[in-house]
């Protein structure tokens, strides 16, 4: 009946360390106006000098995007007046942005699905102004902040599939290290537009959506307005062209201005800034900086090590995982095995420490080390599991642990057997029992023997030479 | 150093002749009005380094920032402003040793060529004091001419330094664009305008732009200086239409034209049919800058504002309402007119069109004259109140001079004669970096006729 499409705009505050025009440094949580300076405070007289690393950045993120990438790219003034605005301009891009018609391949449940970017371009954000009472206050440390916006295509269909490629995108610029994606602390903002019309009629009247902190209010948001806009196509109303805001309180979207209010940008040539021509050293790094996209490298973790699609999405998350992964399998680990440990007390130690694998004390080679000794039969897949803590705890290697804490698993018959003699000698009434028929008392035995070696002695080993001691 | 730069060197240097220049300063002022703040003291403060400028006391238009200093630009809106950091240019010159004494008068923002659009001080001409210094360094102009200062730092966005200059009877030089750092400069009109030297003579106007050109990392726009050395032979000189000047401004164009064949220049007739499209096209693409550049005075983190907002967009209105003078907010809506969308077109992508026309009109005769000569204005110095030229008028006016601002090129203005008591001074342009050819010619010239000594003028601080 009705058809929708979904357009993402999506803004990026770029990891350069300093701001986009000026010095100053570009550090989420800092005390209020501390890191401004002449240029970002607007004052008279002061020029914009452009931020090479962050351009740098722009034009990875279109690249990795299959942008065709400007060999000229231009800077315009976005004018208009907002407090937390410092110059009451945006110095963005317009005619000839960084990049341009590119695409990305996201995938939505089972299938993949190939979405086209409009364009990418490289702008620089506003303070912020928070409302206290009868006052309001400002905060220009955001203020100049190198920003990269994407914007893609309309070609998503429900909010499940904006979902979707919010995730894949966070990924995408977390692997190429240009932004951390974190959409609470707002370095990564989404603005959605939607539209619906009878199936076969194209586009409709475009309805923007604003204020979305997570991908799940974009979902949400996004539903929402398929529902509304249908809900009104059926009563036979039209749509009409406004920003909407999303209300994450009440689950819902409120207007917010028409498009008859919408502001006249005035674009116009920046004439503080010459246009930036990327020379061919600035294009070889820019090819440096790229690395396998992250739907590649799941394709190729399922291909290559036979992980399943679900164990595959689990290690391809962060970009370090997968390189932890694969050189713990380079070192001998069994995939599935370094997988499982991943999964499973790896991330529960994580989770207790608070600590990211990539600067927690277990590395690829040690849990490669750890998993081998299992396989060896030198430590039982308990005492592994007591190793990892230690590792955590005192940052050594999984062998020195084991001879410093005798963790050591005894798998030697005559060591073995003397403890099992010793436990018979406690237990004669048992071992007479057992003689007799009843073989169920044979568990507590190699419990008493467990216990004895200190819980090092391997189960196999201790079941057989009782086997042998008690019943000849 | 010449007999005239050393004599200058000691003026702020010597405690004695500190006083005698001080004392010489504050009875001008009385007059004249040049200067919005005046303290040598407070640049003596640090040591002065060793270099060709050492010791020479200098004074800066007040759109142009130095720290500590006020920072009006004319206008209430910045009134009480203070610097927070140094220009380039002014920051190269102390490098070279001159020393900051203070901060001179200007049509506010640079909007303007009498300095009547100053909303904070009335400036006069020395010659007359009926009359205006010109605009909008006509404070910068007054004070050279007055000899409160050897030389003083202009900006030029249309003309800004070379006609007040003229009106003074002193050196207006428009480098090329981008030779020397705009950091530091308030910002009017972005890609026409360029910091400027007023100065006594052609050698200390050399001096002064040779201590402060080149490349500065806080500008992108700006680049290294790259003259060719070449030397002038041949004179382009602009054939004037009947009536398009003053009849004492015509006698003045035509006695240098004469002045420059006796010194054995070859002079060649040119025409530029553009000239009729320079003003139009400099007011589109000036006020269109102007409506982003002032876009920033809100009242919020500087300069004026209100006793009361009901909220920041309020705020923000009263702010920009209360601060700005007239002509300041005619340009602000015409330069929004012009960029609206639909209208880009029709207004600013066609003064873009017109200004490269402009250009290829004017280069085209740089393969048959190594410099091109042509009035600074019309008229000489007017007088207070728009009486004799009206706010339009001056505006159309401005056409010799702002051909120069769009082209890019660099612009000197020369004193040439005295008519009926006062300075009328002459303009010429050269291609980009060719500012050496504009000196060659000027410094003829001063064999001939030297910037002329206003009643009550000396140097003597002894």
């Amino acid at each position: 009946m009705y058809q929708s499409f979904i357009g993402l705009e999506i803004h990026i505050h770029l990891d350069a360390e300093t701001k986009a025009f000026c010095g100053c440094k570009a550090h989420f949580g800092d005390e209020e106006n501390t890191n401004v300076c002449p240029v970002c405070m607007g004052f008279p007289g002061v020029l914009p000098t452009l931020n090479e690393k962050a351009i740098q950045m722009s034009y990875t993120v279109a690249r990795a995007l299959n942008c065709k990438l400007s060999p000229n790219t231009k800077f315009e003034r976005k004018n208009y007046f907002y407090p937390d605005m410092p110059k009451n301009y945006q110095i963005s891009q317009f005619a000839e942005p960084v990049g341009r018609d590119g695409y990305i391949d996201i995938e939505i449940g089972d299938s993949i699905k190939r979405v086209r970017i409009h364009d990418v371009h490289f702008e620089e954000d506003a303070g912020k102004m928070i409302h206290a009472g009868d006052m309001s206050l400002l905060d220009y440390n955001r203020a100049g902040y190198p920003l990269l916006e994407i914007v893609t295509e309309p070609d998503l269909v429900i909010g499940e599939d904006a979902e979707a490629f919010l995730k894949s995108f966070r990924r995408l610029v977390r692997y190429l290290g240009v932004c951390d994606g974190n959409m609470e602390e707002g370095s990564m903002r989404c603005d959605a537009n939607v539209s619906i019309n009878l199936k076969g009629a194209g586009l409709g009247e475009k309805v923007e959506i604003k204020n979305l902190n997570s991908s799940r209010f974009v979902r949400k948001a996004l539903n929402y307005e398929i529902e509304r806009q249908s809900g009104m196509m059926d009563e036979g109303k039209a749509v009409v062209q406004e920003t909407r805001l999303w209300n994450e309180n009440r689950d819902q979207s409120e207007p917010m201005r028409k498009k008859e209010d919408a502001n006249d940008y005035r674009y116009f040539p920046e004439p503080d800034l010459p246009p930036f021509r990327p020379s061919e050293e600035f294009m070889q790094d820019v090819e440096n900086s790229l690395c396998e996209m992250p739907l590649v490298r799941k394709q190729r973790l399922m291909n290559s090590y036979g992980l399943s699609s679900d164990q595959a999405e689990y290690i391809h998350e962060e970009k370090y995982m997968a390189d932890f992964f694969e050189q713990a399998v380079f070192s001998g680990a069994e995939a599935v095995q370094v997988y499982s440990w991943l999964s499973s007390d790896v991330k529960k130690l994580l989770n207790r420490t608070g600590l990211s694998l990539e600067d927690c004390p277990l590395s690829a080679e040690r849990l490669a080390k750890l998993i081998s000794m299992i396989g060896d039969g030198q430590i039982s897949g308990k005492i592994a599991k007591k190793v990892l803590d230690y590792i955590f705890d005192e940052d050594k290697d999984p062998e020195t642990i084991c001879n410093e804490k005798k963790l050591v698993q005894i798998s030697d018959p005559t060591a073995i057997g003397k403890i099992v003699e010793d436990v018979l000698a406690a237990h004669a009434q048992v071992v007479e029992d057992i003689k007799a028929g009843d073989a169920r008392q044979m568990g507590f035995l190699v419990g008493q023997v467990m216990k004895a070696s200190g819980g090092n002695a391997a189960p196999p080993v201790v079941q057989s030479v009782l086997k042998e001691k008690v019943l000849g | 150093m010449s007999d005239f730069e050393k004599k200058w060197s000691e003026a702020c240097t010597q405690p004695q002749t500190l006083k005698a220049y001080r004392k010489y300063v504050e009875q001008w002022e009385e007059q004249i009005g040049s200067f919005l703040e005046f303290d040598p003291l407070r640049s003596l403060e640090a040591d002065i380094p060793q270099g060709p400028l050492t010791g020479i006391p200098f004074a800066v238009k007040d759109n142009i920032a130095v720290k500590n200093y006020k920072l009006t630009c004319g206008s209430k809106m910045l009134e009480h402003l203070v610097s927070p950091y140094t220009a380039t240019a002014v920051k190269n010159l102390q490098k070279a040793g001159a020393v900051m004494v203070g901060k001179t008068n200007l049509d506010e923002f640079g909007m303007g060529s009498s300095t009547d659009n100053s909303a904070l001080k009335q400036t006069n001409n020395p010659w007359d004091t009926e009359r205006v210094a010109g605009g909008s360094s006509g404070g910068s102009a007054a004070a050279v001419a007055a000899g409160l200062v050897p030389f003083a730092l202009g900006s030029d966005t249309g003309g800004s330094v070379r006609q007040p200059a003229s009106f003074c009877g002193v050196y207006g030089l428009k480098p090329t664009y981008g030779v020397v750092s705009r950091y530091g400069l308030t910002a009017y009109a972005s890609s026409l305008e360029v910091i400027g030297v007023v100065a006594r003579t052609t050698s200390m106007c050399k001096t002064v732009f040779e201590a402060m050109k080149g490349k500065d990392p806080m500008d992108h726009t700006s680049m290294d200086h790259t003259p060719s050395g070449k030397e002038v032979k041949t004179v382009g000189v602009l054939k004037i239409e009947e009536g398009a000047l003053n009849p004492e401004v015509k006698a003045s164009y035509d006695s240098t034209v004469e002045r420059l064949k006796k010194a054995g220049y070859e002079i060649i007739e040119i025409e530029l049919p553009t000239l009729e499209y320079v003003v139009p096209a400099y007011y589109t693409i000036a006020t269109a800058e102007a409506s982003a550049n002032l876009a920033r005075y809100n009242g919020i983190r500087y300069g004026h504002a209100p006793v009361y907002a009901e909220n920041p967009t309020d705020l923000m209105r009263k702010s920009r309402h209360e601060g700005f003078g007239d002509e300041v907010k005619l340009r602000v809506l015409l330069g929004t007119y012009v960029l609206r969308s639909g209208f880009q077109d029709q207004y600013y992508v066609k003064a873009q069109k017109i200004r490269t026309a402009i250009r290829n009109d004017v280069e085209r005769w740089y393969d048959k004259a190594d410099i091109l000569m042509m009035p600074v204005f019309p008229t000489p110095a007017f007088h207070h109140g728009s009486s004799d030229l009206d706010t339009f008028q001056q505006k159309q006016a401005d056409l010799y001079t702002c051909t120069a601002n769009l082209v890019g090129h660099p612009a000197l203005s020369v004193p040439s004669t005295m008519e009926n008591g006062l300075p009328v001074g002459v303009q010429f342009m050269a291609p980009p970096f060719e500012e050496d050819r504009l000196f060659q010619v000027s410094s003829v010239l001063e064999k001939e006729f030297q910037a002329p000594e206003a009643p009550g003028y000396h140097t003597d601080w002894s």
